[in-house]
């Protein structure tokens, strides 16, 4: 089986969407899975990138979207590239029907605020000709920061569904719902996420030595 | 009053630029000023996910394209209408690029909005939104999954945001008249 990890954040590995694609990807391989990954921001950039990522979903069994919850939605680039695979998969008589899987988290503690965006990849999947395969949606993604380990309970929760997820997927089937419950769980207290965001905000632009207060108001018109 | 129209649509896309058109003119009816920006002739790059317009240079992006001119545009009108093509139940690429890059109209610090977190809005006053979407045939789940994206892109902006999807091939009645119906909901008369 070869699957494909498109990656959909611009900050490409460095981002919390690699750090969970990656993760799965590797229970994937361990399943005997042979996984190659794609960064849509970067490869979009060229007109050979595209066409490169474009015969990659071609020759993959499975493909999973990894990406950020961008304006409730999906980051600009990634949005390009599935138009761009859904006219050419309508275009051509696309061999075999590919199995579509997202992985999405959101800076917001509310998982389900990631619901329009999956709505987005299913009906997505309709228009491909490629079977859904499922999601996995957590909220409080600014927790991520490149090592599970730093996460509250060391992130085993979210270990043990991208590893239930990467198994079912491999054997054919569908990401379990039992998984997808386990990823959507809080890592914190909702009132200790936006506590510390909004503390995290702030020692940032003094890290950056910002000239203006975090209210700035560049634009305004009063 | 002034308003803005985002034009989210690609050349050829007959029925979307119809619909702009038509959105233009209904508009033009009811308001002293209408400013058309077509999108796809801007040079706008895709958001870079660095939250330099929080924690660099708060309010402003740090990259300087043709969005920073479009975020006056849409902070100096009253009414702000996005046309798009419904794609997959959302926006079009086109569109969604110039909305990654409107994060700098927020505040990131957390607020709950309806119940859930959200940011809190940097100034003090925005533009009433309503969105005109397009689909060649019906398709119930793609118009019932474009209505909940611009109900939650509404509680980014503390406002209820307003939404009607043109069905069909281009129509210059059907268009005008949807757009009369967006501007009728949101209380814009002439």
């Amino acid at each position: 089986m070869n699957a494909l990890i498109l990656v959909g954040s611009p900050k490409g590995r460095t981002s919390a969407s690699w750090m969970l694609g990656s993760k799965l990807g590797e229970g994937l391989r361990d399943h005997g899975v042979t996984v190659q990954y794609g960064m849509v921001h970067h490869e979009l950039r060229s007109g050979e990138g595209t066409g490169k990522l474009l015969d990659l979903v071609d020759s993959s069994d499975l493909v999973v979207l990894s990406f950020p919850l961008y304006v409730d939605s999906l980051p600009a680039p990634l949005t390009r590239l599935l138009e761009l695979v859904a006219e050419r998969r309508g275009r051509t008589a696309a061999a075999g029907i590919p199995r579509l899987a997202v992985v999405v988290q959101c800076g917001f503690p509310e998982a389900h605020q990631c619901d329009t965006a999956i709505g987005i990849c299913r009906r997505f999947a309709g228009f491909a000709g490629m079977h859904w395969a499922g999601d996995l949606a957590m909220g409080m993604g600014g927790s991520l920061e490149g090592d599970f380990r730093r996460l509250p309970g060391g992130g085993k929760k979210i270990l043990e569904a991208l590893g239930k997820t990467a198994e079912a997927l491999a054997r054919g089937g569908d990401i379990p719902d039992e998984a997808k419950a386990v990823f959507a769980r809080p890592l914190m207290p909702r009132w200790l996420y936006t506590l510390t965001g909004n503390l995290g905000w702030r020692l940032k632009i003094r890290k950056n030595k910002a000239l203006r207060p975090i209210g700035y108001r560049p634009y305004a018109q009063d | 009053m002034k308003a803005l129209v985002l034009d989210g649509c690609r050349e050829g896309d007959y029925l979307a630029m119809e619909a702009v058109l038509e959105m233009t003119t209904a508009l033009a009816g009811r308001v002293d000023d209408v400013e058309v920006v077509k999108l796809r002739e801007l040079v706008i790059s895709p958001c870079a996910g660095c939250f330099g317009c929080w924690t660099r240079t708060p309010g402003e992006c740090v990259v300087q394209d043709d969005a920073a001119t479009v975020l006056r545009s849409y902070l100096a009108a009253d009414v702000v209408a996005y046309v798009t093509p419904v794609t997959f139940g959302g926006y079009s690429s086109q569109l969604k690029m110039m909305l990654d890059r409107c994060i700098p109209l927020l505040d990131p610090r957390f607020t709950i909005v309806g119940g859930e977190v959200h940011h809190l809005l940097r100034y003090r006053r925005y533009p009433k939104t309503i969105v005109l979407g397009t689909l060649p045939s019906p398709d119930a789940e793609s118009e019932r999954l474009f209505a909940s994206l611009v109900a939650r892109n509404g509680f980014n902006l503390h406002q209820t945001m307003e939404a009607e999807v043109l069905v069909g091939v281009p129509d210059p009645p059907s268009a005008r008249q949807c757009a009369e119906r967006l501007l009728d909901r949101i209380g814009v008369t002439a």
